[in-house]
């Protein structure tokens, strides 16, 4: 997922203003950062690893100015984000330059055969055959228009892409599946990922569907499908209304719903995308070792206690390590670490990884949602998460990711089939559809002041995740524990309505029954999630599938409790107070 | 573009009051039901409106005047929603245009979204989907499968149609199966979790003054009357020429509206909707009640979760039992009376719950 804006205008522009309307789109995620502008000889491209900010500080982008401007975050998937994996991309000669969102994925085909037709690559991304095959076509006698035609047909995948020309001033485009939108201006018109980035300068729009193309000048905009029907422009102009800090969510009324209804894309994503060469690495390292060390903090511990308690289950000899606290454990010889943080630069987990484990030549394997990061940077074996640029400060989709790497993980290391997996994406599907009762839930828990989530087995860790969440957005106090020892303890607290959530993985049912009917003779009011066997709460929501993907029906479920609490409360979920995405501070 | 507002539905579930009330014209907190559609539709950039009507078209045309916005009404002609839909459409010319139900009570922003998933979404159909948890039968109910929108059907899923679609013109004799054609095109979707009522029964009209009053800050204009021993509590709006007498005590929040007299040592307790003037007596007792314009309710009447229709005069000392009731569509088991307009109810009257006149 990335940014993307293009602005094509009669009078010259100074590069600055593309940095402003990438400023806007920085909430799509970001690791590098690019500008394009036509000069009269060639392309002229200033880029830089970080966000807008780091390149302002590196390049002087008012040093240009020009009537044709594209520029680009990048949010990384195909490599690194490295200066030259940066957009925007150009062709052998530099004077073609693109910028896209999305996945080529035939890109490794079409690449083959330009570097066979003599095509230097810079990069490694996706997003370099287009150019260079926009250069092949215009080498063979075709225009430039005709060549990108003929480029955007060659694609296979996802995209949303602007091309230039030097010497034209013209912008192409080409939309499936990633969002587009044109903005008509006066003497100047715009196209960006999300009409956010120029709502500044104009409120007419123009809707662009998938599966369509053309190109913007600064005074005409013509679209075409990919049939080369072409489209009247005038009846796709909307006028829009609505404050443009509005728009970036397309739809919601918060990130956090957004991202927790993304999560079954999240899941597939990553299994998707998982490199098994990497896995089966570490697979191999963790059979071969005396025994485990998961380090993690917050959602990613939690996820790293399912994982453990799984490995457990095998036979394995797993100790499972607050990050902040796991400078107590001495590591021996034939231990593994496996480090596990959303952005990779949480402080506490780097160090613990960098300046306490890595002292004792443990070999680590990390598990982040960056393709790069500073986690990546001490670890010998980097797997990662696609769960896409996450906004909203409480970890959702990432989380069903993190379960989905680590589940795959788990199996290869056990010697089982993985191919139960493929089922995660629907049982999130599953687990979403039950949103009603999930805002029923979260509706009355808003009023309480104090609550229990508990579980047993693989249910422990999914009660703390449910646990941390309600307290993390919805501000209600949680404790989690696992339910057989809420008698010894906690059980003293509970009084009439005294809200109690049971995280019912089907395993261990009846021994849930005996601590749901101890809460109920105290007239706790007992709320469940089950899977595959009912323990008989006052709300329970109930479902059916395979075991082994019980948590991809919980966790979502249990997040939306959350996230309808929250906002019940009044309380804004996607900024928590106090709270920040990536914790970078001991 | 433009939008076809449907009102001409005759509103079942709050019979016998829609014998005599277009359902889409009944006042809640200050403004008819479909005034929160269009005005949220305006809001969201629509520039004209196709109403489709039926034999109470003057209502509707009444709670719609003051739209600055062109509107065009249709008289419904055909059989059922598919056929007001079908007659509406005769009078779209655009190709693609947004379909709203005038019974839906959300914000704004509801709207903003729905206009914002199409601007974005690169598909010619956009749906707008809601949790439910009560009432699941009522709605019809959308399968999502890794993040795309399926199917619409009956069951196993609570996120229902909420009320407000981008779609292209097409043949449709069946609305579910017209939406399910538009779905296998590929349609986008949005869930929206903000406040949201589908009027369909009275509990429904109860929800609907819950959601508007929730969170309100109270407003009190300087043209209304406060006697100096009344009472006012958090979040009471109370609109100008209104008269609140000596010791009553609006507890709130509560919306007490134009020209309504409000009278000595009354509570108007949580959610309650005094619409224009309305009368309240002496000693009387009101919660999550809806009075509707010129109703009177007389002195010592209790009256909660109730509505009360226009011009209707409830008697001294009538006593609206709420519990317990059915409800199709609330969690909460409670409904007291449902009084269509103009009727009288005798002095001393003790109603069952549920009661519809």
């Amino acid at each position: 997922m990335c940014g993307i804006i293009g602005i094509v205008s009669h009078k010259e522009q100074r590069a600055s203003i593309v940095a402003s309307c990438l400023r806007l789109l920085e909430y799509r995620g970001y690791d590098s950062v690019g500008i394009a502008a036509l000069d009269v000889g060639k392309v002229e491209v200033m880029k830089t690893v970080g966000g807008v900010e780091d390149l302002l500080k590196q390049v002087d982008v008012d040093s240009i100015s020009s009537s044709v401007l594209v520029g680009h975050t990048r949010w990384a998937t195909h490599g690194m984000p490295t200066f030259s994996n940066a957009h925007p991309h150009t062709d052998c000669s530099s004077k073609i330059a693109v910028v896209h969102n999305g996945t080529i994925t035939n890109f490794d085909v079409l690449k083959e055969e330009l570097t066979s037709l003599g095509h230097r690559f810079k990069s490694e991304t996706d997003t370099e055959v287009i150019p260079h095959m926009m250069e092949e076509w215009i080498k063979k006698g075709l225009t430039s228009w005709e060549a990108f035609k003929r480029t955007v047909q060659a694609l296979n995948g996802s995209y949303a892409i602007l091309a230039v020309v030097s010497g034209e001033r013209r912008i192409y485009f080409a939309r499936k599946d990633n969002p587009l939108t044109i903005g008509l201006g006066k003497g100047s018109n715009y196209i960006a990922s999300d009409a956010e980035a120029f709502v500044r300068f104009t409120r007419r729009v123009v809707r662009l569907m998938d599966g369509e193309l053309g190109y913007i000048e600064a005074d005409e905009v013509r679209i075409f499908d990919f049939t080369g029907k072409e489209i009247a422009v005038g009846e796709r102009v909307m006028e829009i209304g609505w404050s443009p800090e509005e728009s970036g969510i397309i739809g919601y009324e918060h990130y956090m719903l957004k991202e927790i209804q993304e999560s079954p894309r999240a899941v597939r994503d990553t299994l998707a995308g998982i490199r098994f060469d990497q896995v089966s690495e570490a697979a191999s390292l963790i059979r071969n070792s005396e025994r485990v060390l998961v380090v993690g903090s917050g959602t990613s511990y939690h996820a790293g206690l399912l994982f453990g308690h799984l490995l457990e289950k095998e036979g394995y000899d797993v100790r499972t390590l607050i990050a902040s606290e796991a400078t107590t454990l001495r590591p021996r010889e034939g231990d593994v670490l496996i480090s596990i943080s959303q952005s990779g630069e949480t402080l506490d987990v780097l160090n613990a990884v960098k300046n306490h484990f890595k002292k004792y030549n443990i070999k680590s394997i990390s598990l982040t949602n960056r393709i790069e990061s500073a986690l990546n940077f001490v670890s010998d074996i980097r797997l990662h998460t696609r769960a896409g640029p996450e906004v909203g400060v409480a970890a959702t989709k990432t989380f069903t990711s993190q379960l989905a790497a680590l589940l795959y993980l788990k199996s290869l290391i056990v010697g089982e089939p993985t191919d139960y997996l493929e089922g995660a994406p629907a049982a999130v599907s599953n687990s979403l559809s039950q949103q009603g009762y999930a805002k029923a839930i979260g509706e009355e828990l808003c009023k309480k002041s104090d609550m229990f989530y508990l579980g047993r087995g693989m249910g422990v860790p999914l009660a703390m995740e449910g646990a941390l969440k309600i307290k993390e957005v919805a501000y209600i106090h949680a404790e989690a524990y696992p339910a057989g020892e809420s008698k010894h303890g906690p059980i003293a607290l509970i009084s009439d309505g005294f809200p109690v959530f049971f995280v019912n993985d089907g395993e261990r049912t009846a021994l849930l029954i005996n601590n749901l009917k101890e809460m109920k003779a105290r007239r706790a009011k007992t709320y469940s999630v089950s899977v595959n066997s009912r323990i008989g709460a006052d709300e329970e929501i109930y479902f059916e599938g395979d075991s082994s993907l019980a948590p991809f029906y919980i966790s979502p479920f249990l997040q939306m409790v959350a996230y309808f609490a929250a906002v019940c409360k009044g309380a804004n979920p996607d900024r928590p107070r106090n709270l920040a995405k990536t914790v970078t501070v001991e | 573009m433009i939008a076809l507002v449907l009102a001409a539905g005759s509103g079942r579930g709050l019979e016998p009051y829609t014998t005599f009330v277009q359902k889409e014209t009944i006042s809640v907190v200050g403004k008819p039901v479909i005034r929160y559609v269009v005005d949220g539709l305006v809001d969201a950039g629509i520039d004209k409106f196709v109403v489709v009507v039926g034999d109470k078209e003057e209502q509707v045309k009444e709670a719609l005047s003051g739209v600055s916005i062109p509107l065009t009404f249709v008289r419904q002609k055909r059989k059922g929603i598919e056929g007001a839909v079908l007659d509406g459409m005769s009078e779209v010319d655009d190709e693609v245009f947004t379909l709203a139900y005038g019974d839906i009570v959300a914000p704004p922003r509801f709207y903003r979204s729905l206009m914002n998933a199409y601007l974005e979404g690169g598909k010619d159909a956009v749906f707008s989907l809601v949790p439910v948890s009560e009432g699941l039968s009522t709605y019809g109910l959308a399968v999502i499968q890794e993040g795309k929108l399926k199917a619409i059907t009956n069951t196993g899923s609570t996120l229902a149609l909420a009320g407000a679609y981008v779609i292209p013109k097409g043949n449709f004799d069946n609305l579910l199966d017209y939406f399910n054609h538009l779905i296998q095109r590929g349609s986008n979707y949005f869930v929206w979790s903000g406040s949201w009522v589908d009027v369909g029964y009275p509990e429904d009209l109860i929800r609907a003054v819950e959601s508007i009053l929730s969170n309100r800050a109270t407003e009190i204009s300087e043209k209304a009357y406060i006697s100096r021993t009344a009472v006012i509590g958090r979040g009471v709006i109370v609109e100008e020429n209104a008269y609140v007498d000596e010791y009553a005590v609006i507890k709130g929040p509560a919306y007490i509206g134009r020209n309504v007299y409000v009278g000595n040592f009354s509570l108007i307790r949580d959610f309650t909707s005094l619409e224009e003037d309305s009368r309240v007596g002496a000693y009387a007792e009101l919660a999550h009640a809806l009075v509707q314009p010129r109703a009177d309710v007389g002195s010592k009447a209790y009256l909660s979760f109730s509505i009360i229709g226009s011009s209707s005069k409830i008697g001294a000392g009538v006593v609206a039992s709420s519990y317990p009731a059915e409800v199709t569509r609330s969690k909460v088991e409670k409904l007291g009376c449902l009084i269509s307009p103009s009727r009288q109810v005798p002095h001393g009257k003790v109603l069952e719950p549920g009661y519809r006149e």
